[in-house]
């Protein structure tokens, strides 16, 4: 059984956030929810100052805080690796979220319709700006069951009070496809695909290049691999206030 | 039909004008908290102050998990006091045992309903915690044995205590009359069913003494071993949650008793060394507690990882200094207040200007604070998204703590007169210490999720709405309905029987060794444990390191509401004992 993660070469990350933008598309995600989301990064005094970027995603650990935490069971690990989240078991209790050293976990405060940047509910709006001519298209794939246990576990912006974060685009990896970051990114710095197998792109870039899991000592052993860079340092700081309420 | 209810003690089922503007009041408090329920019910918790971890720079638990955090704190004094009076034989303290268990058992009631706003699916989460709940999560230990065991246990043991009440409350006509023949259900008073009240509540003591340290400290575990969260993770956190809990649970005993003597007339039963002996437990538990903040203190910036020091330093000097601080001074002003009797009085107290300027002080610094938390208040519950006054976040957040400091400043205007009234140390101490732990539940909370992300997200920040504190006002409201209720319903002290009352038959009934009653709640006991034992390690979910999805699912459904029947199996053997229909003895 394959067992994925991803690779991420920080080298090659130009921080042109394409990444989040084909997610925000394939997982129908709301407003302020960055299931993926790259940090905008600067270090060092002017003159001597320099910019780089880390793309972060759900690192679907191995050891997660977050289904430990899960009252319920919503939260759970898949064999073939993810850490997948069942939206229709979820209570809405964010213990998850409080738990996750990554802060990758985003809880629908709203009815997600009307937190998604069109209302597609409203349809005298959707009437305006589209006249009729664009029908709102919903993927199918995200409406449908994975994994050997058949839950509900694809895509975002569900309903109203549950967690939803990174799926690893279950949907899309079942199919034979990478996840939608990695398929988009323009300058191929994700690399998603078997760990386990020495044939695999993600884990000959892994063989070839050392690398470092983000906050290693927490022992929540992540899936997803950071090469071609270092772990930000408390001298790091992001470039932007970054504060996307809804 | 009209009953003549002048016989029941303690003022029980007769409501005068004052109580029911009381409970006009408080249903008042209780509605305005549902409307606020039903803006977040039909809007989601965008209504509240709360946000996600990390972009979008927030707290995910706010008011709502400090205040269940406070009302399970709360409720560890009551059934602790109860079990220690029955453990130890303080019979001094026996009149206020009662009271002790209503408020274990009220308190917990409001801490389950405290949950449930918190929740995003409040309908799932009354579900699939029963359907699903995993050992592993700490919050099974909040659920199953602090609101589900813990509360049965409490009120197993407030049913058994008021059984013997209710039986000499039911020879007197009523409207009560027939629910106290049901509650009394055949209790007659006789010597054996005493000695079987006697042994059972021995017992209870004994049963609840362990499964209490267990749940406060599960409910410290929720933090404490949460790695990823600096400012949390550490071994400090459930015995400090022990300890406040005790805390704010005396403090509110001292209050509740000290209006009890006052409006029921109790001078003669509560005596002033019921409060000096709540009060100096209060000052060891305060002193305790100073000593893990220091500690605490001491681990956080000392040479702390950086992101702990971030934490610890917003806690601090930081955005929430004034609310540690405050918490502090409240905390060391209530011990002085109760250590202030045994302290050598200096002379200047007695000087009569002293006294003249103090007062004219107080009067002026009491007016100032009303003034200023008029003004919070008017901010605080506006439903509308503009500002009423419109004062800037900082200035609006140091005015608590301005107005503590006034509050606190005018106190010593009252030295002497605190000095002199056992009664209004405690009174006062108790408001003090309540108002401390809830503070400090608080600053638990929330700085570790605004400054402890260990990713360089931005600060976050979080203030709560005006739907969280009328929720919480509305649940506060409803627990002080519940003990009016509970007052009017039931004595809140053991009635005397008189020796004309035809209850007290002095038939001795032979009880030697094993009778069909002692192995019919053996049995249960046995089997209460064996199934908490079976359901939680071999039929809900696993524990262990997730590696896959039978990580998630129980074993066999339902298995958590299996383990909570266990519990309550256990505690239900007490009721049996005593319940078990008597052989006639010929």
């Amino acid at each position: 059984m394959a067992k994925y993660g991803m690779v991420i070469d920080i080298s090659r990350c130009t921080g042109c956030r394409a990444c989040m933008e084909a997610c925000k598309v394939e997982n129908n995600t709301p407003q302020g929810s960055f299931f993926m989301y790259v940090f905008r990064f600067e270090e060092g005094e002017y003159p001597n100052t320099r910019i780089w970027f880390m793309p972060r995603p759900c690192m679907h650990c191995d050891n997660p805080p977050c289904v430990k935490v899960c009252p319920v069971g919503a939260r759970y690990k898949m064999a073939e690796g993810f850490t997948a989240t069942d939206w229709d078991r979820c209570i809405g209790c964010r213990y998850c979220e409080v738990a996750c050293p990554y802060g990758v976990n985003y809880f629908n405060w709203r009815n997600p319709a009307e937190s998604h940047y069109l209302n597609w509910e409203d349809d005298r709006e959707i009437e305006l700006i589209l006249d009729g001519e664009v029908l709102p298209y919903a993927n199918p794939d995200l409406e449908l069951e994975y994994g050997p246990e058949m839950r509900h576990n694809a895509g975002g912006g569900r309903l109203k009070g549950v967690v939803e974060k990174c799926t690893f685009c279950i949907h899309r990896v079942e199919n034979g496809l990478d996840p939608a970051c990695a398929a988009n990114c323009p300058t191929n710095a994700l690399h998603f695909g078997d760990l386990e197998d020495p044939e695999s792109e993600a884990s000959q870039i892994l063989h070839e290049q050392s690398g470092f899991q983000y906050l290693e000592d927490v022992g929540a052993e992540p899936r997803v691999h950071y090469v071609g860079g270092h772990p930000p340092t408390t001298e790091t700081r992001e470039i932007e206030i970054v504060n996307v309420r809804v | 039909m009209r009953f003549n209810t002048e016989q029941l003690p303690f003022g029980v089922a007769s409501l005068s004008r004052k109580w029911q503007a009381a409970i006009l009041i408080l249903v008042g408090f209780i509605s305005f908290g549902v409307y606020a329920y039903s803006r977040q019910w039909s809007e989601g918790l965008i209504v509240t102050g709360l946000r996600d971890i990390g972009t979008m720079g927030g707290a995910a638990w706010g008011l709502y998990i400090s205040f269940d955090i406070y009302f399970v704190g709360v409720s560890f004094a009551g059934i602790t006091l109860a079990a220690l009076i029955r453990l130890l034989n303080l019979k001094q303290l026996k009149p206020i045992s009662r009271m002790a268990e209503v408020v274990t058992v009220i308190s917990l009631i409001l801490a389950g309903l405290t949950i449930l706003p918190d929740l995003g699916q409040p309908v799932r989460g009354l579900t699939n915690l029963f359907r699903y709940a995993r050992p592993q999560s700490p919050f099974f230990g909040t659920f199953t044995l602090v609101i589900s065991g813990y509360l049965f246990g409490s009120m197993v043991y407030l049913y058994l205590d008021v059984r013997r009440d209710a039986a000499i409350m039911a020879q007197k006509s009523s409207r009560f009359q027939s629910l106290y023949k049901l509650i009394a259900a055949g209790y007659r008073d006789t010597p054996a069913e005493r000695a079987r009240h006697s042994t059972t509540s021995l017992w209870l003591s004994i049963a609840i003494l362990p499964l209490l340290i267990t749940a406060h400290s599960t409910l410290g575990f929720v933090f404490g071993l949460q790695a990823g969260r600096p400012g949390w993770f550490g071994s400090l956190q459930a015995p400090a949650f022990v300890i406040m809990a005790g805390i704010s649970g005396i403090g509110v005993l001292m209050i509740i008793t000290a209006i009890l003597r006052k409006v029921l007339g109790l001078e003669e039963q509560l005596k002033p060394e019921i409060f000096k002996w709540m009060g100096n437990f209060t000052i060891i538990l305060i002193l305790t507690y100073l000593y893990f903040m220091v500690v605490d203190w001491l681990t956080g910036s000392y040479a702390a990882a950086p992101h702990e020091a971030r934490v610890s330093d917003a806690i601090l000097i930081g955005e929430y200094a004034w609310l540690f601080w405050g918490v502090v001074l409240t905390l060391v002003v209530s011990a002085g207040i109760l250590i202030s009797p045994y302290l050598p009085s200096p002379k200047i107290i007695e000087n009569p200007n002293f006294r003249r300027t103090t007062r004219r002080l107080a009067r002026a610094t009491g007016t100032f604070t009303i003034a200023l938390l008029a003004v919070l208040a008017i901010e605080v519950f506006n439903p509308t998204e503009q500002a009423v006054i419109g004062l800037p976040t900082t200035f609006m957040q140091w005015l608590p703590l301005a107005a503590a400091i006034l509050a606190l400043l005018s106190i010593v205007s009252y030295i002497p007169f605190l000095r002199e009234s056992i009664i209004a140390r405690s009174v006062l101490s108790g408001i003090l210490v309540n108002l401390a732990a809830i503070a400090k539940r608080y600053l638990i909370v929330v700085p570790s999720q605004t400054h402890g992300t260990l990713l360089p997200y931005n600060v976050g920040s979080y203030s709560p709405t005006w739907v969280e504190y009328s929720i919480i006002l509305g649940l506060l409201a409803f627990g002080v309905l519940l003990f009016i209720t509970f007052l009017k319903i039931f004595p809140i002290m053991e009635v005397e029987a008189s020796k004309s009352d035809p209850i007290v038959e002095r038939k001795p009934g032979p009880e030697t060794g094993l009778t069909t009653r002692s192995i019919l709640s053996l049995g249960l006991v046995v089997i209460g444990f064996a199934l908490q034992f079976v359901s939680y390690f071999f039929l809900a979910a696993p524990i262990g390191i997730p590696t896959n999805e039978s990580f998630s699912n129980p074993r066999l459904p339902y298995s958590p509401a299996l383990f909570i029947g266990g519990v309550m199996l256990v505690f239900l053997a007490a009721i049996v004992y005593e319940l078990f229909p008597e052989r006639e003895v010929s």
